[in-house]
């Protein structure tokens, strides 16, 4: 590129569009330097508008309208927005339902992990660009689309655990069974052990047999990166796992090196205790959660408080700017023609916490999160207790490849939780208890969907909604720059990233891939030299 | 072998994630065994964006033969019908999907966005959504009326929110294996093979129905009584095979308990979710049901109700399905 001259050669920017998405369509624009990205704004380019559809319904219309909102994540939709009713209308939740809507919770997610890893993410690994890796050819037999041996194997073993999910909810995606107080179904006996014995086809199968090349219980046992490295070297069958090729590969070509993000985490908290929250407030929540809740500012810990967040849309394609608690949010949309004149270029908001001492900062959402979260010290004995993740960061930082392996943690952390939920279930006990149905009142529900923390405000007045506002994980990993110009998370994974080929700068696509905040699949870059009018490879002043 | 084009619009991916469930055939499968040639999908191609751009250029020069263009989702108009609230590469979603539709053999609309608006286009439709051929229950939708594929047929609804996979992989592949026109549609373009029963039929409690035992309350669902008293359920109006085929291979929403909200009829979501809508049955005077089986009458039914009812044998008031 130097040939070109001085100036063209060194700074450049490179809008790239997201093609492979899910829940609002992502393009992503960055400035490029020396080939390294220097500057990044992400922007969704879809709008659909759910909290407008909600106001003026009936309080219950959450649970129909907003696992509509994603149906990869349908089913956290609806855990949440079960919750958000639940706290509105002082239900008691009978412990029986607490581990139902637990168990689907924890179906979809561990449904969505091979789903996700070999659908949407690895297949962007057999890229031609890392032909030159020794591991290349593997990774192209294991997990090449369609073709791939492991991809075969983890698409079609996707669809078991929602199985469990139908199994007590009717369907999934998109069954509404959770509702305030309780879940719809009162199962028998075949349901739980049929819903045992696909958990095990799901371990059989794929998650030891594939993923891991050991026991859930001897992948567990790795407490810090020292051990998982001493892991991968106890046993071929650790190495040859899809996990242990896949960090071999991504220290090879370098997934360990950048995409590191904020470095500050947020994790709503997941799976009440059945006991502990049978009585479901805003102010209880924290303390009953098994996978906690909290925030992680990059040296401390703090306790989640939903009171600390806002949603900031100065450069949101929404009217006005600010920065308001979603109890008081405005979903008021503009033309995007109209909104460029102003600065704004997405339809995603930008969630922010007031950290205390920091300011209200951006925090990354995901399974990450989640796991730095649970390698808080002080958990009750009945609470998850994790230090793995947060010994990685500390000790590689975070990366592409760091995010991937938390998500792939997973997945044998809730296949232990499933089994333990389904033996704890009564038959004989109650799954429902029926609630007043109070015409006034104030809910907030959160849950972490396989991609990170979800959450629901709701307002219900004269018997109807007055005001629902849902932050996903996407709005708190894609979200734009705030008033005080500072960047989205994923923005801030986009600095520092090398690439290669401006042209087909995978790079990129594989940052916006290991958040997952459902822009799955592929990015395009594309660049004025090779195509034509949309072009925008250019020197930009900077 | 036939050439697909799947295309979302405004949609949640629920349909692509209910598709990913199939099993009988699989999606691989589908690729691997039944000669489908996915061109492009948004959610399971390699292709790059700038390589789905050529993909996109390519069918619509001409240069490869589209057989079949999917679309997921609604066609978003907003605002003010440019579209803008939905880009694809820079320009207007509704405009790819049109020129895609008017290129393909067949057009299927997969789910009920795609169908009819679906919950998107609940009112007041704050994104301008519509379906493919209808808004909600009129026809016409964003292509028109009268429009018709190059093979000669108006848009193949497969409704749904989502669809279920196997309905589905089974009108692809019988398109696909030249069987298109063993495809009967109905008056509102659906497969007749999955869309003239009821949800009703197959239903694990339709002896209850009959003699007219409700559940009382959500959590008895799964051991007795009926959801079409006071729960809302529509398995008597709604065109469906859900307990015909069931979902996942495991079940339905009226077998776990959850009544049928309709979500293969147009006027999905019913009554707009208006308050005191959501899981009530709506009635006459407090008790008559203001919706009854198809072709039946409020009035004629309640007296024949009321006689199954005092004739209903002992076991109609007891839990049939025992832990
Ligand atoms: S539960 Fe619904 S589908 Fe089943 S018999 Fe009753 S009304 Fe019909
Ligand atoms: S049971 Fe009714 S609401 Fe559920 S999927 Fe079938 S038609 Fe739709």
């Amino acid at each position: 590129m130097s040939k070109q001259g001085v100036e063209v050669s060194k700074k450049m920017e490179l809008k790239v569009h997201s093609l492979g998405r899910v829940e609002g369509d992502l393009d992503v624009r960055v400035a490029v330097e020396d080939g390294v990205v220097v500057d990044a704004w992400t922007e969704a380019t879809m709008f659909r508008g759910f909290e407008i559809i909600l106001k003026g319904k009936d309080p219950q219309a959450g649970l129909i309208v907003t696992p509509r909102i994603c149906g990869i994540c349908g089913g956290s939709h609806l855990t949440k927005a079960v919750y958000a009713l639940d706290t509105a209308w002082h239900t008691e939740v009978p412990p029986n339902a607490t581990l139902i809507r637990n168990v689907a919770q924890a179906a979809e997610t561990i449904q969505s992990i091979p789903r996700w890893f070999y659908a949407l993410f690895a297949i962007g690994l057999t890229h031609q660009n890392y032909a030159s890796s020794d591991l290349y050819d593997e990774v192209v037999r294991r997990w090449a689309p369609f073709e791939g041996e492991h991809y075969a194997i983890g698409v079609t073993v996707s669809s078991k655990p929602v199985e469990i999910y139908a199994i007590f909810g009717g369907q999934w995606p998109h069954s509404s069974f959770m509702v305030p107080g309780g879940v719809v179904s009162a199962p028998t006996l075949s349901d739980i052990t049929r819903s045992i014995s696909i958990l095990e086809h799901y371990r059989e199968t794929w998650l030891e047999k594939i993923l891991l090349g050991c026991s859930v219980e001897r992948w567990l046992e790795n407490k810090t990166w020292s051990d998982v490295l001493n892991w991968l070297d106890e046993r071929a069958a650790h190495r040859n796992s899809d996990l242990g090729l896949f960090i071999r590969y991504s220290m090879d070509i370098g997934l360990d090196k950048y995409g590191s993000g904020p470095g500050r985490y947020l994790a709503a908290g997941s799976f009440p205790h059945p006991q502990k929250y049978r009585f479901p407030t805003i102010d209880g929540r924290n303390a009953a959660l098994i996978s906690r809740s909290g925030v992680y500012d990059g040296k401390t810990f703090h306790d989640f408080d939903q009171e600390r967040i806002r949603e900031d849309h100065t450069h949101s394609f929404f009217r006005g700017s600010g920065s308001l608690h979603p109890f008081v949010g405005v979903t008021d949309p503009i033309d995007p023609v109209e909104g460029q004149k102003e600065g704004k270029y997405t339809f995603a908001k930008a969630p922010r916490y007031e950290v205390p001492g920091m300011g209200a900062v951006s925090l990354e959402a995901g399974p990450l999160a989640r796991q730095v979260i649970a390698g808080r010290p002080g958990a009750e004995e009945w609470q998850d207790y994790d230090p793995l993740f947060l010994n990685i960061i500390q000790e590689i930082g975070p990366s592409v490849m760091v995010r991937v392996l938390a998500r792939l943690h997973e997945a044998a952390k809730y296949y232990l939780r499933m089994r333990d939920w389904l033996k704890q279930i009564n038959l004989n006990e109650k799954f429902y208890i029926k609630p007043r149905e109070l015409p006034e009142g104030r809910g907030f529900g959160a849950t972490e969907a396989a991609r990170g923390a979800l959450m629901d405000w709701l307002q219900i007045k004269d018997g109807k909604i007055d005001n629902y506002q849902v932050i996903t994980p996407t709005a708190w990993n894609i979200g734009p720059r705030d008033g005080q110009g500072q960047r989205g998370p994923i923005e801030t994974a986009m600095i520092g990233v090398p690439v290669r080929n401006p042209e087909d700068p995978v790079e990129l696509a594989h940052i916006a891939q290991s958040y997952d905040s459902c822009l799955v699949c592929t990015v395009h870059a594309y660049d004025a030299k090779s195509h034509r009018e949309l072009a925008k490879y250019e020197v930009v002043k900077m | 072998m036939a050439n697909v084009l799947w295309m979302h619009g405004g949609a949640c991916n629920g349909n692509t994630q209910s598709f990913l469930n199939a099993e009988e055939p699989t999606v691989i499968d589908l690729v691997t065994d039944f000669g489908i040639n996915i061109l492009y999908h948004h959610s399971l191609s390699m292709e790059f964006g700038e390589q789905v751009r050529h993909v996109f250029e390519r069918i619509l020069d001409g240069e490869v033969p589209l057989d079949i263009f999917v679309v997921e989702g609604t066609v978003i108009q907003g605002p003010n019908g440019t579209g803008r609230y939905d880009m694809l590469l820079d320009r207007p979603k509704k405009d790819w999907i049109w020129e895609f539709a008017h290129k393909a053999q067949y057009v299927v609309a997969v789910g009920d966005c795609a169908c009819w608006g679906g919950v998107p286009a609940t009112s007041p439709n704050p994104s301008e959504s519509i379906g493919l051929q209808y808004q909600k229950g009129s026809h016409g939708g964003f292509l028109g009326a009268d429009f018709r594929s190059k093979a000669g047929l108006p848009v193949i609804n497969i409704p749904g929110c989502p669809s279920h996979p196997d309905w589905v992989t089974q009108i692809l592949v019988a398109i696909a294996t030249g069987r298109a026109e063993d495809v009967l549609l109905d008056e509102l373009q659906r497969p007749q093979t999955f869309f003239k029963t009821f949800t009703q039929t197959g239903c694990t409690r339709v002896q209850y129905f009959e003699w007219k035992e409700p559940v009382e309350e959500f959590g008895q669902g799964t051991r007795k009584g009926c959801l079409f008293y006071e729960q809302g359920c529509r398995g008597p109006m709604t065109h469906s095979p859900c307990n015909r085929i069931l979902w996942n291979r495991q079940s339905s929403k009226t077998r776990a308990g959850m009544p049928c909200i309709g979500c293969t009829e147009p006027q999905f979501p019913f009554f707009d979710l208006a308050p005191g809508t959501v899981f009530k049955t709506q009635k006459i005077f407090g008790s008559i049901p203001k919706e009854v089986p198809k072709d039946s009458d409020p009035l004629s039914y309640s007296v024949t109700a009321a006689l199954a009812r005092a004739a209903a044998p002992k076991w109609a008031r007891e839990d049939m399905f025992v832990p």
